[in-house]
């Protein structure tokens, strides 16, 4: 039997019923405490792609998976793309639609907290000093979050900066690990006699990491760009005998002269191409390298600097609560699930930047890179952040140094080699001064 | 039909009454709309308030930024012309307006040089014209993102196919991107290659537009080619050609992507436009006052062009 359409069947009164209807359910529904079938609202979780094309599926699913207790919130995911993500959350939280939890970039907490709209974590951190997880962070890490008002946000991934070297081409060379930075102008001489460059690096296009290097550098010389009071001290002696010795190696040849303008592409395909023997990039190196010569990429011990001290830059990038959220106990309760549950990020090749957590670098999946070992062992106890050599903890001052077009100048006029050392420090302190004065 | 009636019609007629109505002879108040001229408003005003909205809340809301020293959150507090007065004194502003200038004369009249003679190649007959008209929009028409890349693969590195090109012909270790005057001329090439398509079609069609009879007319007066060309040709393409440096101003002005994907105005702000230097003050160092100012000054600046060429246009269409 077919059925039929009968149009008469549609009568007006039908019409005005049925609307009547559908109008009275919306009323209904909205006079419901949380609009939505009497469920509480959900805690809204904003994350990047942090890794490869498995990290956000991973991610969703620990999130979705979350089942919170009686009277919380559950959460959403939503997947915030790097592509201007700064407008993406100053436009959200500025109008009240945005995350109550997220990560982002590595300042960003700061910058949100000086606008008051951060939900400081000290409670949520008093609770895992109580459940174990405030101890399972890596040392000092929690201390980098913290402002004057209290804890800007969580730590969640490293992002560091370390040294690597090409085991094949230095053998080539005859040439040693540096460990030292007199050893490093050695190796990186010994490199060049086989035409490849001692210093790889790369300051282009969206490339901040020649910069990162550059203040690298002067933290390994006990330098750096804040003083005690988050003031900028560029100009000093640490710092310039370090940008004497990164002018040192342009001028004598160990730095690829078109560095100034390499993307992290550019660069990469350098290592593949077998020009860059020793250098300084993101823990991830050897994955994104790849191919034949990736496996045989080695992260190498940190450097001691003239003045007897160890020391580079990284980002402890992290996950903030914001005041805009339906519950803030919700919001806490979730992180506290997310945190007790994130270990498969790390532990199924997601492509994520390093653990913040203890027990997650002691499994057997994270134990299996010696490269990643050797970052946590010996990298990240002797990093710091933008702050140093004043401080521990990042603050707002910081967003005038990280990506910003001061650095992108000073990097690409050092890498140049046309300049001294003293001229682009100054120049550079002047411009951080400016932009916190605006 | 009586004297007096024809009298009072014409009467009426004065007063602003059709003849045939048959309404009193008072007569229409002036300054007032008809029902008809509400009736068409009424359906206008929609569409108006939308257009006004789309249009011009933003330019309002940008021009209460550029006196304001907020960021992307904060509004911040009213400082008056201050923003204007700090980016005009700003040697960096007066740089990137230097090296807007150029990649705008470079991007404008090279595009159009190389378009004006290629719709001159493709007008006469030659075999697989079509197929060569599509292979030359290609530039226009792949997304930037992909030529920016293209172009980086060929000159970036000294592995690159460019550099080594250069080598081979012992110019030495040509640094395209990381010499700041290379950079330039680099990324102004990339423009012209970029924008040469879209006036190869503009001069394409003011071409068709033209009589061949002209030419005929001409050659028989004794024209040579070049006089046939500057005398006839120029002239009759001169609106058109007008119109695309218009546009092609405005597009090279306000062009980002091009420059920012391929050395993102570096090294050492040798590449930085106005807009670059727009976008880095705004989005980069969180200062909307002096970012939003400095695109208002550029705006003002293209105005100013596009009113003295569309009056170069005006000429042309007198004459």
């Amino acid at each position: 039997m077919t059925s039929q359409s009968n149009g008469a069947a549609f009568t007006r009164r039908g019409f005005v019923g049925l609307a009547g209807g559908v109008a009275a359910a919306t009323l209904l529904a909205a006079c419901t405490p949380g609009g939505s079938g009497g469920s509480a609202k959900p805690i809204k979780f904003w994350n990047m792609p942090w890794g490869n094309t498995t990290f956000n599926p991973t991610d969703k699913q620990i999130t979705l998976a979350y089942k919170p207790s009686a009277g919380l919130n559950p959460a959403t995911y939503q997947v915030i793309q790097w592509a201007n993500f700064t407008q993406t959350f100053s436009s959200a939280v500025a109008s009240n639609t945005g995350p109550a939890v997220s990560s982002g970039g590595g300042t960003q907490a700061f910058q949100f907290e000086s606008q008051g709209k951060i939900s400081y974590a000290d409670n949520l951190l008093d609770s895992w000093k109580k459940n174990g997880l405030y101890d399972d962070f890596l040392p000092g890490l929690i201390d980098t979050m913290k402002v004057s008002k209290g804890y800007a946000a969580v730590p969640y991934n490293l992002d560091m900066r370390v040294m690597w070297y090409s085991k094949a081409l230095l053998d080539k060379a005859g040439a040693q690990v540096p460990t030292d930075w007199q050893s490093y102008l050695n190796t990186a001489a010994a490199l060049k006699k086989i035409g490849v460059y001692g210093y790889g690096t790369g300051g282009g296009a969206g490339n901040f990491t020649g910069g990162h290097i550059l203040v690298s550098w002067m933290i390994n010389n006990g330098g750096g760009l804040f003083d005690e009071n988050q003031k900028p001290n560029c100009v000093t002696p640490a710092n310039i005998e370090a940008m004497s010795f990164v002018l040192e190696m342009v001028q004598k040849g160990y730095v690829d002269p078109a560095s100034s303008t390499y993307t992290s592409a550019n660069v990469q395909s350098q290592w593949a191409a077998e020009k860059f023997g020793v250098g300084f990039d993101t823990a991830g190196l050897a994955e994104n390298v790849g191919g034949a010569v990736g496996p045989g990429l080695v992260v190498g011990s940190p450097l001691t600097g003239p003045s007897g001290k160890k020391g580079a830059l990284y980002f402890p990038n992290n996950i903030m609560m914001y005041k805009n959220t339906p519950s803030q106990k919700g919001s806490e309760a979730f992180l506290t699930y997310y945190y007790k549950n994130m270990t498969p990020l790390w532990t199924k090749g997601t492509g994520i930047g390093l653990p913040p957590l203890k027990s997650i670098t002691q499994t057997k999946e994270f134990q299996a890179s010696a490269n990643n070992v050797k970052v946590i062992e010996e990298w990240q106890p002797i990093s710091r952040t933008w702050a140093a050599p004043g401080g521990t903890a990042l603050f707002l001052g910081v967003t005038t140094v990280d990506g910003t077009p001061a650095m992108d100048t000073f990097t690409q006029s050092i890498l140049g080699g046309k300049t001294d050392a003293k001229s682009a420090l100054t120049t550079l302190e002047n411009a951080i001064k400016a932009n916190l004065k605006s | 039909m009586s004297t007096n009636s024809v009298v009072n019609r014409l009467q009426r007629a004065k007063a602003g009454v059709g003849v045939g109505g048959s309404g009193s002879a008072s007569p229409r108040k002036k300054g007032r709309f008809s029902a008809r001229t509400w009736t068409l408003i009424a359906f206008a005003l929609p569409s108006l308030i939308l257009l006004l909205l789309i249009n011009l809340y933003p330019v309002i809301y940008a021009g209460i930024q550029s006196v304001r020293n907020g960021d992307l959150i904060d509004a911040g507090n009213f400082v008056g012309f201050a923003n204007y007065a700090k980016i005009l004194s700003d040697p960096a502003f007066w740089a990137a307006a230097q090296f807007t200038v150029i990649f705008t004369v470079t991007g404008v009249f090279g595009s159009w040089l190389i378009g004006l003679a290629l719709a001159l190649l493709l007008r006469t007959r030659i075999p697989g014209g079509g197929v060569f008209k599509v292979l030359l929009l290609l530039p226009w028409v792949v997304p930037v993102v992909v030529s920016a890349t293209s172009w980086n693969w060929l000159v970036a590195t000294p592995q690159s196919p460019l550099p080594m090109l250069a080598q081979a012909l012992g110019l030495g270790n040509v640094l395209f991107l990381a010499n700041p005057v290379l950079a330039q001329v680099t990324v102004c090439v990339f423009k012209v290659w970029i924008s040469f398509p879209f006036m190869m079609m503009m001069m394409s069609s003011a071409l068709a537009s033209v009589d061949v009879n002209v030419y005929e007319a001409a050659k028989v007066d004794g024209a040579s080619s070049w006089q046939s060309f500057s005398h006839i040709t120029m002239p009759l393409i001169a609106r058109t050609t007008y119109v695309s440096w218009i546009l092609m101003t405005i597009f090279c002005v306000n062009d980002f992507p091009t420059i920012f994907l391929l050395t993102g105005g570096g090294p050492v702000n040798s590449t930085t436009s106005l807009v670059v230097l727009a976008y880095r003050t705004v989005f980069q160092n969180f200062q909307t006052g002096p970012g939003v100012a400095i695109a208002f000054v550029m705006t003002l600046v293209l105005v100013v062009i596009s009113v003295a060429l569309y009056r170069q246009i005006r000429k042309v269409n007198i004459e």
